[in-house]
């Protein structure tokens, strides 16, 4: 791997002066809207569970988690990012390192990023490369190193433009799945990243501790499917609050969310006994499916969602931000070295329903996953939500309208920005997307 | 004296096999134990395998396990292969031997593993046709319905016994003799090389390769012989077939939309079957298939995999997430 | 509540009783209250003899009386099913916004489209231009019509518009060509996002904008099949609301 060059390719060199006020007034505010967004939360939702407390205090991202970082890395231990879930969380377990998700979720620091790319460009992207430039995401600043996975041309643009300031691992994913090339590929990723992983913590992979990081992730899946069942039944917990716990497993210490998670779940189930709902179990059912959403700024959709007249309820999704994150486990058969390899690399690949890739077979998978989804989930609408800039994702629309129009489902395509001035308008077509459901519930 | 005694163990045997087979049948359907198949299926084949070696000295019992073999089959599927046949059970134990001394097994790539799968036709046909040619195999000892399997034109069908072979006889003539009870080994297909190579010298060294190869590859290659083994083509002349389409009752079914193609199934299996990752949904139409329900037990998304007997389920895919003990 | 207009609809006894219009500007809770007591006026009933109000449009929340909201999109699929019983596809183009609704025969809708973010396929895009064309808003639609032909215009933004006009002009082209012009590429515009939901007939046109003959004559054309027209299209939306509202007051509903 080349030496890091001292000048920058695309970073600019700022002013300190100016990258102190932006931090500063961006951290402040960000810092009033997560307040603001949980406050809203506990509003919708009385009886909001009280094991919810500590998500909201692991969602402050300038909070608690961020500190305990700190004081791990002071102990030596190293802190690896990564953009897509297709990077092997196991692999940075086993090494003893620390992951966590870096994709950014601030609107103002998009504004930045606009400096350095055209406003075109996704907005996770601009905003991410903003982030850096004044130094506002805790996570990305702690790092050590940034896993890229060069999904879409976004990403492989944002690594190179974030290997001015971070080491960047770049992670190739081909782009058809089901061949035996493709695989073939994707497995000399994992072994690379391995190596990788292996020379920055200086702590060898072995099997045994391989296998415990397998079965530590194997149990957040199981906590987390715990979870996501508990919503298919008659509203126990608000789709924000579920959101939360979900997007939180992405930069948490993943054993003390798994607890946490069995607990919430715990007091969810009493909930369910009691049959205390959270709103009214007529609420029409939405599923939200397209482009993430990351925390904080980026909770625009499923507030108006759930504060619309007539409110709404998410009862799951199919974003890589949420549901998507811990579903799948890694399957191993063996538990020797190469059994697990092998299990991680076709877990991440054939598993994910991300639209960047296309398959021999028909690439029926996310379909596949959002219909089961629906279905489960008695879900009476989908809210089709793309950041725009996102070809991927908007192309998709039209298969996706089509798989869910023979199940007489509604889908309506809602795209934006990382902005908050079409609040307004999304508004009224939310509102008007859910009178429609609720007028067909009636009949 | 010996005799007596090894007598008495392989009764306990049958009756604590089968005790703990129908606990575990029980935990199973009840609890939901789904992990437990492997170790189901480990029992019963203990308590076949016993029942079979008594039933090679009955040569009526030869005659069931014909039918078996070769009729059933075609309802079944290759259960018999999965649950019953005693050299499957042999592979299965090096398996677990292989585990537990933690070598990691290789894999055939496709194109070899399907060229095996054609190689069956090949085998059967040869064993079907020299009889015809070669004559019949002398053994003294044997008398009456035994005789008809072991020399002349009914000889083909002695060699698709041959998985049966226990590997110790009560009769002489096999691979090697114990001296202290006047027993001797045997290996599957071994007497049928002996039969048919009949060169002195040359016959032992070909036994001793084959019976090396056989157990080498079992060892590396997971249920290496079930790939091509003769025994159970009549299910795959079945599948070749639309109209009997209705004929295998216990077979695998695919939600289609439950599958996330994880590729779990196709991994775990130990013949390398990948029709059940390849097929889309529906009932799974495999001839290799042993019925061994691992791919079952070990996807991880309810209600994806399903074991149906005539129809109906029997056995399902559940959300495990912990991690397997087998 | 409307973005340039408020109006307002009584209905007694299942039919229109009065009707009336005021222009929001800076205080359209003024200017409804105004236009309610007028229409309480026209229909010679009192405040309290009204069972249920309903608001719908932009400026819903803004609206005073009101006991709840209506979508735009559920306000116009009761209103055009009202009008035009054989109505399934019912198009609002407003000052701002053009919205497209399928519905079933009870008025219920089944899905919609908004005309996102862009002015141009809406009515502020006619104002703009029959301002540079120095025309009264009201003529641009019957000098179309004298019209054989459409000029090219560059109509991708209001904003350009304008400038557009002048040079169209210097290249000698007559005014009712390029009042066509304008017309057909907003029916352009509508018709693609009819399109969107799919041709399901019959199409109702309703709105501000559906006064105007030129563009209903341009849609005509770009659509290929007829359109029906309600007599006071701009007062769908107030329709919509008064009906949900008689409905929802008979239901018993929230």
């Amino acid at each position: 791997m080349k030496k890091q060059n001292a000048e920058k390719k695309y970073l600019p060199e700022m002013p300190q002066k100016e990258i102190d006020e932006l931090n500063n007034s961006i951290r402040v505010s960000s810092e009033k809207i997560m307040a603001d967004n949980i406050a809203r939360m506990k509003k919708t939702d009385a009886k909001r569970p009280a094991a919810m407390q500590y998500f909201d205090e692991i969602a402050n991202f300038f909070g608690q988690r961020e500190k305990e970082i700190q004081a791990e890395k002071a102990k030596g231990k190293k802190v690896i990012g990564y953009f897509c879930i297709f990077a092997p969380i196991e692999l940075i377990l086993a090494a003893d390192a620390i992951p966590v998700r870096v994709n950014s979720g601030w609107y103002d620091s998009a504004k930045l990023g606009d400096r350095i790319v055209p406003v075109e460009v996704c907005p996770v992207i601009r905003s991410t490369i903003g982030a850096k430039m004044i130094g506002l995401s805790p996570y990305l600043e702690l790092s050590d190193a940034v896993i890229s996975t060069l999904t879409c041309d976004g990403m492989t643009k944002l690594s190179e433009i974030l290997s001015d300031a971070k080491p960047v691992w770049t992670m190739t994913p081909p782009r058809v799945k089901d061949s035996a090339q493709s695989l073939q590929l994707w497995k000399e990723e994992i072994k690379a990243i391995k190596t990788q992983i292996e020379k920055l913590t200086g702590n060898k992979i072995t099997a045994k501790k391989l296998k415990a990081a397998i079965e530590s992730m194997q149990k957040a899946s199981k906590a987390f499917r715990r979870l996501q069942d508990l919503r298919k039944g008659n509203p126990v917990i608000m789709g924000r609050d579920a959101m939360l716990a979900n997007q939180v497993a992405m930069y948490d210490n993943i054993e003390r969310w798994t607890q946490k998670i069995e607990a919430l779940c715990d007091e969810l189930e009493k909930r369910r006994d009691q049959k205390a709902w959270a709103c009214s179990p007529d609420t029409p059912r939405v599923v939200v499916t397209g482009t993430p959403m990351f925390w904080p700024d980026n909770w625009k959709l499923p507030t108006l969602v759930e504060e619309a007249t007539p409110q709404g309820l998410l009862v799951g999704d199919e974003l890589c931000s949420s549901d998507r994150i811990l579903y799948d486990p890694v399957g191993i058969d063996e538990w020797t070295m190469d059994d697990m390899i092998n299990g991680i690399a076709e877990r991440y690949l054939m598993a994910s329903t991300c639209p960047c890739f296309t398959s021999k077979d028909g690439n029926e998978d996310r379909v596949n996953w959002l219909i089961t989804k629906v279905k489960e989930t008695k879900a009476s609408g989908v809210i089709y939500y793309v950041i725009r800039g996102c070809m991927l994702y908007a192309m998709e629309y039209a298969r996706v309208k089509r798989a869910l129009d023979k199940l007489n489902i509604p889908v309506y395509y809602l795209d934006t920005d990382y902005t908050r001035e079409d609040v307004g308008q999304m508004k009224t077509r939310i509102e008007a997307f859910l009178e429609m459901l609720a007028a067909r519930v009636d009949f | 004296m010996y005799e007596a005694l090894f007598g008495t163990i392989l009764a306990w045997t049958t009756a604590v096999g089968l005790a703990l087979a129908g606990i575990l049948v029980i935990l199973i359907w009840k609890k939901d134990r789904t992990r437990k198949v492997s170790y189901l299926r480990l029992f019963i084949q203990t308590v076949s395998l016993v029942g079979i070696f008594y039933s090679f000295t009955i040569a009526l019992w030869l005659s069931v396990f014909l039918i078996v073999i070769l009729v059933a089959t075609m309802f079944t599927g290759r259960f018999f292969c999965g649950w019953i046949c005693p050299f499957g059970f042999y592979m299965d134990l090096i398996a677990l031997l292989r585990k537990a001394l933690r070598v990691r097994y290789w894999t055939l790539p496709e194109s070899v593993n399907d060229a095996l799968q054609k190689l069956r036709y090949v085998i059967a046909a040869v064993i079907l046709v020299s009889p015809l040619f070669l004559g019949a195999l002398a053994i003294s000892d044997v008398s009456g319905t035994q005789a008809l399997y072991l020399r002349g034109p009914y000889k083909s069908l002695n060699i698709m016994l041959s998985p049966l072979e226990p590997l110790i006889v009560p009769w002489a003539g096999s691979v090697a003799t114990l001296s202290f009870i006047d027993w001797s080994f045997s290996y599957p297909y071994a007497r049928d090389i002996m039969f048919y190579i009949n060169i002195p010298f040359v016959t032992s060294v070909i036994v001793y390769v084959f019976i090396g190869l056989s157990l080498a590859g079992t060892f590396m290659y997971r249920r290496f012989w079930c790939r091509f083994c003769p025994t159970g083509i009549s299910i795959a002349a079945v599948n070749k077939f639309k109209t009997f389409k209705w004929m295998p009752l216990l077979h695998i079914n695919k939600t289609e939309e439950k599958c996330t193609k994880c590729g779990i199934c196709k991994r775990v299996c130990p013949v390398q079957v990948v029709d059940v990752y390849e097929q889309k949904g529906g009932d799974i139409a495999t001839s290799v298939c042993l019925n061994c329900m691992r791919c079952v037990e070990m996807c991880p998304y309810e209600g994806c995999l399903k074991m149906k007997l005539a129809g109906k389920t029997i056995f399902q895919s559940r959300n495990w997430l912990q991690p397997s003990e087998m | 509540m409307g973005i340039q207009t408020v109006k307002i609809v009584i209905l007694k006894d299942g039919a229109v009783a009065a009707r009336a219009k005021e222009f929001s500007g800076f205080e359209p809770t003024k200017a409804a209250e105004q236009a309610f007591a007028e229409a309480l006026k026209t229909a010679q009933i009192s405040k309290q003899e009204v069972s249920q109000v309903l608001a719908t449009g932009s400026g819903m929340d803004m609206a005073p009386y009101s006991n709840g909201t209506v979508s735009m999109m559920g306000a116009d699929a009761k209103a055009g099913v009202f009008l035009f019983p054989s109505a399934r596809t019912i198009v609002d183009v407003g000052a701002e916004e053009a919205i497209a609704v399928k519905c079933d025969e009870r008025g219920i809708m089944l899905d919609f489209v908004v005309n996102e973010r862009c002015a141009a396929g809406a009515g502020t895009f006619i104002e703009a231009m029959a301002r540079a064309l120095e025309v009264k808003l009201e003529d641009m639609g019957p000098l179309s019509l004298k019209a054989e032909r459409a000029s090219p215009i560059n109509a991708s933004c209001v904003i350009f518009g304008e400038s557009d006009v002048v040079s169209l002009i210097h290249r000698q082209e007559s005014k009712p060509e390029i009042a066509r012009a304008v017309f057909d590429s907003m029916a352009d515009r509508v018709s693609s996002m009819i399109h969107r939901l799919g041709i399901n007939p019959d199409i109702a046109l309703v709105g501000g904008v559906a006064k105007d003959v030129g563009f209903i004559e341009s849609l005509k054309r770009k659509l290929g099949i007829t359109i029906l027209v309600p007599e006071y299209p701009e007062y769908s939306g107030a329709l919509g609301a008064a009906l949900t509202a008689a409905s929802r007051a008979k239901g018993g509903q929230k």
